[in-house]
C-alpha cells in the first residue's frame, strides 16, 4: 500500500526531518509512528497527504508516486485518504452534521447521499444525538470523533492521523484508538502517528519508531 | 449544477456575513459604472448630433440691422447661384424672436423687456453634404462673409469640427476617468474577496486535504466577485435612468431642442447589459486574481 524509498525532507538551512527512509506498509494494517518529537512522524504523514513534496527519494502509494500526480490525480488520491488532526480542525460555523457533511458537498455528492452518509457515520462514531450541535459545545472526545466522522464519510481506502489523542485524557484517547482499531477491520489501512507509548502498549499493535528523521527500528 | 448552486450558496452567504465590506466594494464599482454610463449617455448623444448636423448642413447668413434691400438680394443671388446650395430662407427679425421665445420660454420674458428686438435677420442656406461640396462651401462661407450687409456667418461644420474635436477629447477624459475608477474597484473587490478567503483559511485546507476539485475551492470566491460586480453595475444602472429620469424634461429636452438634436435618448440596451456583463466581468476577475493562492 505504502511504500517509500530512500525518502528525505530537507527543510531551510538542511534541516533534515526525514532522512534516508525506506519503509513498506502492507494494505489493512494498522500501524503506529511513535518517536520523539521532530522525529519526523508529522512530516511523513503530511508527506503522504501531498502537502509536502518530499526534497529526495520516492513516494508510492497504490503503485503510484505522489510526485508524479497531476493535480487532478492529486486531488483524486485524496478523496481515497482521510486525515485527523491533534486539533481536530472542525469549522466552527458548522454543526457536527455540516462539519461531516462539507466534505462530500465540495466533492459535488447529492444532497440525499450527504444526508445518508453523515448520519450513517455519525451513528458510527456515537454522535448521531449531537448532530445539531456546534464544535464549542462539544467535549474534546466529541469532537475527535467528530473528526473521525468526517474522515470516514468518503470511504478512505487510508486513515493517516496525528496525534489524534494528544489532547484527550487517557480514557477518552483509549476510545478514540478502539474507534480507529474499528475502522481498520473494515479493512482500511490506518497509519497513527503518536509519541504515547503507554497508548500503543495499551492498543497492541505493531509501531515503527523514527529518531531523527530515520527509521530507528520496529517497537 | 451542484457546482454553480454551491459556488452560489457560499458567495452570497459570504456577502452577508461580510456584508459592511461588501457594501464598500459594490459602491466603488457602482460609482465607477455610474460614472462610466454616464459618459456613455453624454457622448452617444453628442454622436448623434454630430450624424444630424453633418447630415443637414447649413449656414446662417445674420444680416446687418441697416441692411438695405439691394444688399440683401445682392446677397441672395449669389447664394442661390453657387452650386452647392440647395435652398435658401430669410428669417425676420420677428420671426427669430417667435424662434426664441419658443425655445427658450423662460427667458423669452427678459427679451421682452427691451425695448428693441436684439436679435437679427438671417439667410438659412441649406447645403449639399456630400464631400465634394466641401471647397465650395468654404469658397462661399469666405465671400459672403466680406459682402455688404452680412454681420456674421455662422457655418454648422465649424460647430461640428469644435464638436467633434471636443467629443475626443471628452471620450479621452471620461474613459480614462472611468477606467481609473473601475481599476479602483476591482482592487477593492479584489481585497474584500481577500478578506473572505482569510476568514475560510480553515475551510480551504480541509477542502484542498479531501480532494475538493480546484472549481470548488476557488470558485465561491469568484462568484463572490462577480455578485459585487453584478451588484455595482445594476446600482449604478438604477442609479443612471433615476438621474436621466429626473434631468430629462427640466433640462435635457430643451437642451437636446436647443442644439437641433431631435431627442436625447438613454443607454440603448445592449450598451446598458454591456455595463452589466462588464461589472460582472470585473467582480469575477477580481475574485479570480484574489482567489489564486486558494
Amino acid at each position: 500500500m505504502i511504500e517509500a524509498y530512500h525518502l528525505s525532507k530537507v527543510y531551510s538551512r538542511g534541516v533534515y526531518a526525514l532522512r534516508d527512509l525506506t519503509l513498506k506498509i502492507e494494505k489493512g494494517e494498522f500501524l503506529f509512528l511513535t518517536g520523539p518529537s521532530g522525529a519526523g512522524k508529522s512530516t511523513l504523514l503530511r508527506l503522504l497527504l501531498c502537502a509536502e513534496t518530499p526534497s529526495e527519494g520516492q513516494l508510492k502509494v497504490g503503485g503510484r508516486v505522489l510526485t508524479d500526480l497531476s493535480t487532478s490525480e492529486m486531488q483524486a488520491y485524496r478523496r481515497t485518504v482521510g486525515f485527523v488532526f491533534q486539533d481536530f480542525r472542525l469549522i466552527p460555523r458548522f454543526t457536527v452534521f455540516q462539519n461531516v457533511a462539507f466534505v462530500m458537498r465540495v466533492l459535488g455528492v447529492d444532497v440525499p447521499t450527504q444526508q445518508r452518509k453523515t448520519y450513517q457515520v455519525l451513528k458510527w462514531v456515537g454522535l448521531q444525538h449531537r448532530m445539531n450541535a456546534y464544535p464549542e459545545e462539544l467535549s474534546g472526545g466529541e469532537q475527535q470523533r467528530v473528526a473521525i466522522a468526517r474522515a470516514l464519510v468518503n470511504d478512505p481506502h487510508l486513515i493517516l492521523a496525528d496525534e489524534p489523542t494528544g489532547n484527550l485524557d487517557p480514557d477518552l484517547a483509549l476510545d478514540i484508538m478502539n474507534l480507529f482499531r474499528d475502522i481498520n477491520a473494515r479493512g482500511t489501512t490506518v497509519l497513527v502517528a503518536t509519541h504515547d507509548r503507554e497508548m500503543i502498549r495499551r492498543v497492541g499493535r505493531k509501531a515503527l519508531t523514527l529518531e531523527h528523521g530515520r527509521l530507528a527500528g520496529g517497537a | 449544477m451542484h457546482l454553480l448552486r454551491y459556488t452560489l450558496d457560499e458567495a452570497a452567504m459570504s456577502l452577508w456575513r461580510g456584508r459592511r465590506s461588501s457594501l464598500l466594494s459594490t459602491a466603488t464599482i457602482a460609482i465607477a459604472l455610474f460614472v462610466t454610463g454616464a459618459f456613455l449617455v453624454v457622448t452617444s448623444n453628442l454622436e448623434r448630433l454630430a450624424q444630424e448636423w453633418s447630415g443637414a448642413a447649413e449656414m446662417s447668413v445674420y444680416l446687418a440691422d441697416q441692411v438695405t434691400g439691394t444688399d440683401r438680394a445682392s446677397i441672395e443671388r449669389t447664394l442661390r447661384a453657387a452650386p452647392v446650395v440647395l435652398d435658401v430662407q430669410f428669417v425676420s427679425k420677428e420671426q427669430a424672436l417667435g424662434r426664441f421665445r419658443q425655445t427658450f420660454p423662460d427667458l423669452a420674458g427678459t427679451l421682452g423687456s427691451l425695448d428693441e428686438n436684439p436679435l437679427p435677420a438671417s439667410l438659412e442656406v441649406r447645403l449639399q453634404s456630400s464631400a465634394d461640396a466641401q471647397q465650395g462651401i468654404d469658397a462661399l462661407v469666405s465671400s459672403v462673409r466680406t459682402m455688404s450687409g452680412v454681420s456674421d456667418v455662422r457655418y454648422d461644420k465649424e460647430w461640428l469640427d469644435r464638436l467633434l474635436r471636443g467629443l475626443r477629447v471628452l471620450r479621452v477624459v471620461g474613459f480614462s476617468l472611468a477606467g481609473a475608477l473601475i481599476l479602483a474597484a476591482a482592487l477593492t473587490i479584489g481585497n474584500v474577496v481577500r478578506l473572505a478567503l482569510n476568514a475560510r483559511h480553515d475551510e480551504i485546507e480541509i477542502m484542498h486535504l479531501v480532494g475538493a476539485p480546484t472549481t470548488y475551492v476557488r470558485g465561491p470566491f469568484v462568484m463572490e466577485g462577480a455578485l459585487h460586480g453584478g451588484l455595482g453595475a445594476l446600482v449604478a444602472l438604477v442609479a443612471l435612468a433615476a438621474t436621466y429620469a429626473l434631468l430629462r424634461t427640466p433640462f435635457l429636452v430643451p437642451l437636446a431642442s436647443a442644439l437641433n438634436l431631435s431627442t436625447v435618448r438613454f443607454l440603448p440596451a445592449p450598451v446598458a447589459l454591456s455595463l452589466l456583463a462588464g461589472g460582472l466581468g470585473v467582480g469575477a476577475l477580481a475574485g479570480v486574481i484574489a482567489s489564486r493562492r486558494a
